[in-house]
């Protein structure tokens, strides 16, 4: 911010209100939308731990995450799904995004496969064939 | 803030910036004391066999390795393995060809973290064609 002046002139402060009123509107926005994307995953699933997963640098933004619960309830972003409305979701996420959407398939460390293979089965009948399973690598202490 | 000042003029106001720190320092202290450690959360590719109605239910082909995942333990083409065990043949195989493919028979009975422990097991080892296939037993 160089500021010229002229010799005779009177100084003209700079009024610094706008810019920290700016810099705290975009504080409060990357507060609030960081939160939002923790806030969309189930906390009561309990994921089992891979220590030697790889880490994935870009998540691919069509990415479906399903979660299924110890007790085989299935929910995506935290709203709970039938079946049926699952395969609803599947088969309008492969209409809009192409085959190759990525489906993530967060389970419970004790959810019986049964469970899994029931959404594993519809991600098949919905034409969704990357499956992914979500686990910790770390956990944060 | 680069600001040339080549000689102060009498009567300016200096803007002053202690109020501007403390609101800084007021904001890093929050976000210090308010930010959680979060889970690294890693995923595991696997590749779903569709059911082909047409394929003859011959056994598969010799060259491919079965793993097997069952309510009290693991399998490597038919034999029980524990962990340590599944460990070590999944290192073997890897060493003579990382691009195999590994048929993973999941039991419908079987826990979640069973079969994470398997997948996290291959992806050790660098195998990375795997295909789950579930069994009804």
């Amino acid at each position: 911010m160089a500021r010229r002046r002229r010799n005779q002139q009177p100084d003209a402060e700079m009024d610094m209100t706008p810019m920290i009123d700016v810099v705290f509107q975009l504080i409060i926005f990357f507060v609030t939308t960081a939160d939002l994307q923790a806030k969309a995953l189930d906390t009561s699933v309990r994921m089992a731990m891979a220590p030697n997963g790889p880490v994935e640098e870009v998540k691919d933004p069509r990415t479906v995450t399903v979660d299924v619960d110890k007790d085989g309830r299935i929910s995506i972003m935290r709203t709970p799904l039938t079946e049926n409305q699952l395969l609803g979701a599947l088969v309008n996420a492969r209409n809009t995004s192409g085959q190759s959407t990525p489906v993530v398939i967060r389970g419970d460390v004790t959810t019986s496969h049964a469970d899994i293979k029931r959404v594993m089965d519809l991600c098949g009948r919905a034409g969704l064939w990357k499956l992914r399973f979500a686990a910790l690598k770390e956990k944060a202490s | 803030m680069a600001r040339q000042r080549k000689r102060p003029e009498p009567g300016e106001a200096e803007l002053s910036m202690t109020p501007m720190i403390d609101v800084v320092f007021q904001l890093l202290i929050y976000f210090v004391v308010t930010n959680k450690p979060v889970d690294v959360i890693t995923n595991l590719d696997v590749f779903r066999p569709a059911p082909d109605r047409s394929a003859p239910k011959d056994t598969p082909p010799p060259n491919l390795v079965r793993l097997g995942v069952y309510k009290d333990g693991y399998t490597v083409n038919e034999v029980a393995a524990t962990l340590p065990v599944l460990d070590q043949a999944l290192a073997r195989l890897a060493a003579l060809d990382a691009s195999q493919t590994i048929m993973i028979t999941v039991s419908s009975f079987s826990e979640h973290g069973q079969l994470i422990k398997a997948l996290d097991l291959c992806a050790k080892n660098g195998l990375t064609s795997l295909s789950i296939v579930s069994a009804a037993n």
